[in-house]
């Protein structure tokens, strides 16, 4: 049974235990520091046996608030105008891209109401993905002139009490997955668009993704 | 001289070995240009024990010569030929400048090796000998036995039986075949192991037995047929009884396909039997087709290959850096991280054992950040063709060099030394695995009292993941079903939103993902049990629950 501790006086209350009722915990307790670089392990020895002791980071060195594990890159279009610009794209390291909407401006028109993933003949949520080399996942276009958003590839269409929205794809590639909670529940666009409402999964080409990245503004 | 009365054993003893086949037999095949040790073995009949070590060619020479005074007195009046056999002038009946077995291709004449000619008069099985202990004492291996194992060109055993059949049809009707059937040929192989084991062992100066240490000797065809219609040397055999007039025989070697009326009676050999079309004089065509190479035909190259069957090591590593992946890493020319653990410990290992490579595999694997800790986790290094195999002081030798190295990334346990089982072990119990974590995490609210309750209630919680984003490139999507055994929450003093999270779950579920959710595509997450925002810092993994090593 080893010690897991994160500071030192977490140390002393989680070893104290450990160490006959006769010794006072506060001098004895000096565990020898046998890597100074590392600070990872010490040994604290008793008179029965050796624990290893782990240590932890500081709590003085915790960040308040730890960075995101899912969204490195974020870039949202800072135009507001053209509805086309609240699509933002996270893209992970390995070269996948989730794809969302920003619908902060959507809520004075009463949020979103619906969704429909069957536009222009296939039903966006049928695709079924198999095997390494993804094998049957949806190929998307995507234009390059700006201009012609409509020429991209459309993956669903939302719905407000006064409006309809279509969402474009944005980055060319192949369309893995689907947001099937999003499907379920179109109001998670209102919680949380940035993380349980993304819409959709695609794997862009290396080529492509350079190519649209300039388009992109604000990369953060 | 005892080496004297040893080769004049060998002689008698080779003599008797050859006055067992019919001497016309002999002069037959001699003439068709098959060597004594084939026609031996094809009569099946084992070599004296002792071999022919002393004996060099020339001496076979006296021997064939000798053959028309021993054996059965028939009288030649076929073979017209050979009446003058005991005149002076039996030069030219001698065997001529020795020619290569058109059967075997030189093998078992031990006329060639390393593409180096030997002259026929040399010593042939000693010499060979030789050169294979030096190139096996080259190698440098250290070794307690070796077994011999052989690679023939693959038209050997088809030139066996079709010499066979060929002796069938001409002599089939003779007694002394039809009281014993030729059944029984011995393989070049065995013959070939025969000879060269006894003065290998007398060389290596140890015994040969089944081990771990092979030494290979590969012969191969020097120039591939070409006057052959057929290249593929492999003959369609298939099963035919006497009795069935019309079977239809590929014969593929010598590019014959034909109906066969099947006059010459064929020799039911057990499994195997090989009809060969007749040209209507009663010889088997296929057996002169064969010799369509030339009379000079080029004999067998060797190549001596000496290996030691794989040796595992197998123990438990420890992974106190966070910067260290376990196996080596390079993203586009690019490594990731400082070193790897593999390097680290096949570094320690390969070149004691002075191996030619290594091979590391172990249960299961974490991320480069995530520290591997407490029992550590089980792994293998199977090292290739080592020369040297360590004894258990060298093990703890190297097990305490790679623990007080100065960088101390990666700690062993229990390191030692495995037999092939070591695969079935480490499969084993991979499923069932159990393993503990220790993460430091963060959520968006105060931890409260109720949450420490709330989690370590959940005892076998199932959770839904799917293939995280992270992996998501290199790996299917699937939906996996996982299962944490346990949890328990560890205040840290001094912050109210970082704790330490204690779990036990089963092997293949991804932590990181169930600590944040991933987008909500695993669930039930820390985040949403707990009903806030989850990031997770650091993992640790605590405990790989194997019973191995």
């Amino acid at each position: 049974m080893d010690v897991y501790c994160l500071d030192h006086v977490n140390f002393v209350a989680q070893v104290e235990h450990l160490l006959p009722a006769r010794q006072n915990p506060q001098t004895k307790l000096k565990p020898r520091r046998r890597w100074r670089r590392e600070k990872t392990l010490t040994r604290l020895t008793t008179t029965k046996r050796s624990y290893a002791v782990y240590w932890y980071p500081n709590v003085t060195d915790l960040p308040p608030l730890p960075p995101s594990a899912v969204n490195p890159i974020s870039s949202p279009n800072p135009d507001f105008k053209k509805p086309s610009h609240h699509h933002f794209i996270y893209r992970h390291p390995n070269g996948l891209c989730v794809v969302g909407y920003a619908s902060g401006h959507l809520s004075d028109e009463g949020g979103v109401k619906g969704v429909d993933f069957n536009v222009r003949k296939s039903d966006r949520r049928d695709i079924k993905v198999t095997g390494k080399r993804m094998k049957g996942a949806m190929l998307l276009r995507f234009r390059e002139n700006a201009q012609q958003f409509e020429a991209d590839t459309m993956l669903c269409k939302i719905s407000t009490s006064v409006n309809t929205y279509s969402i474009r794809c944005r980055v060319k590639g192949s369309l893995l997955e689907v947001n099937e909670k999003f499907v379920k529940q179109p109001n998670l666009l209102n919680m949380s668009a940035e993380r349980e409402g993304f819409i959709a999964i695609i794997m862009p080409k290396p080529a492509d993704w350079l190519k649209v990245k300039s388009k992109l503004g604000g990369v953060r | 001289m005892v080496a004297g009365s040893e080769a004049e054993e060998d002689l008698r003893a080779f003599r008797e070995a050859v006055s067992l086949v019919p001497w016309h037999v002999a002069k037959d095949l001699i003439s068709r240009e098959v060597c004594l040790h084939c026609i031996i073995r094809l009569f099946g009949i084992r070599e004296p024990a002792k071999g022919f070590t002393s004996l060099s060619p020339s001496m076979f020479s006296d021997i064939v010569a000798e053959l028309p005074s021993t054996g059965e007195g028939l009288n030649g009046i076929e073979l017209g030929e050979n009446k003058d056999k005991n005149d002076d002038e039996t030069n030219e009946e001698r065997h001529p400048a020795p020619s290569i077995c058109s059967v075997c291709f030189g093998i078992l004449q031990i006329c060639k090796v390393n593409d180096a000619e030997i002259p026929f008069e040399k010593n042939g099985v000693n010499f060979l000998a030789n050169v294979i202990a030096d190139a096996v004492k080259e190698e440098g291996h250290e070794f307690d036995s070796f077994c011999v194992e052989v690679s023939t060109p693959p038209a050997i055993p088809e030139n066996d039986l079709s010499l066979l059949s060929y002796i069938n049809s001409k002599y089939g009707s003779e007694s002394w075949l039809q009281k014993k059937p030729l059944g029984n040929i011995i393989s070049l192989k065995e013959a070939l192991k025969a000879l060269v084991t006894g003065p290998l062992e007398t060389k290596l100066g140890v015994n040969c037995s089944q081990g771990t240490f092979r030494i290979w000797l590969t012969y191969k065809e020097a120039s591939p047929l070409t006057s052959c219609d057929d290249k593929t040397p492999v003959a369609k055999r298939q099963k035919t009884d006497c009795n069935n007039k019309n079977t239809l025989v590929a014969c593929t070697t010598y590019g014959l396909v034909a109906e066969n009326e099947a006059t010459e009676p064929c020799v039911d050999s057990g499994k195997i039997t090989m009809t060969i079309p007749t040209d209507g004089f009663g010889n088997g065509i296929a057996y002169h087709e064969s010799s369509c190479l030339s009379k000079s035909r080029e004999p067998c190259s060797l190549s001596i290959e000496c290996y030691r069957d794989a040796v595992y090591f197998g123990g438990r590593y420890l992974k106190y850096s966070r910067n260290v992946s376990q196996t080596c890493w390079m993203i586009d020319e690019e490594r990731m991280g400082v070193t790897s653990v593999e390097e680290i410990i096949s570094g320690c290992i390969l070149p004691f054992c002075r191996g030619d490579k290594s091979k590391f595999h172990a249960a299961g694997r974490e991320d480069i950040d995530v520290r591997m800790l407490g029992s550590g986790r089980p792994f293998l290094v199977e090292i290739q063709n080592a020369r040297h195999v360590p004894s258990i002081m060298d093990i703890k030798g190297i097990e305490e060099k790679i623990n007080e190295s100065k960088s101390k990334l990666v700690r062993v346990k229990h390191l030692k030394l495995l037999g092939s089982e070591a695969w079935s072990l480490m499969r084993e119990g991979e499923a069932e695995k159990q393993k503990q974590y220790a993460a430091v995490v963060w959520i968006s609210r105060p931890l409260e009292d109720r949450d420490l309750c709330t989690l370590s209630s959940f005892k076998d919680l199932s959770i839904m993941q799917k293939t995280p984003i992270r992996v998501l490139h290199r790996r299917s999507p699937l939906e996996r079903e996982k299962i944490i055994h346990w949890m328990k929450i560890e205040r840290i003093s001094g912050s109210s939103q970082y704790f330490v999270l204690h779990l036990c779950t089963q092997a293949g579920t991804y932590i990181k993902e169930f600590v944040h959710g991933d987008l909500g595509r695993t669930n039930p997450s820390i985040g949403s049990i707990l009903g806030c925002r989850a990031e997770i810092l650091q993992l640790d993994v605590t405990d790989v629950k194997m019973d191995l090593f």
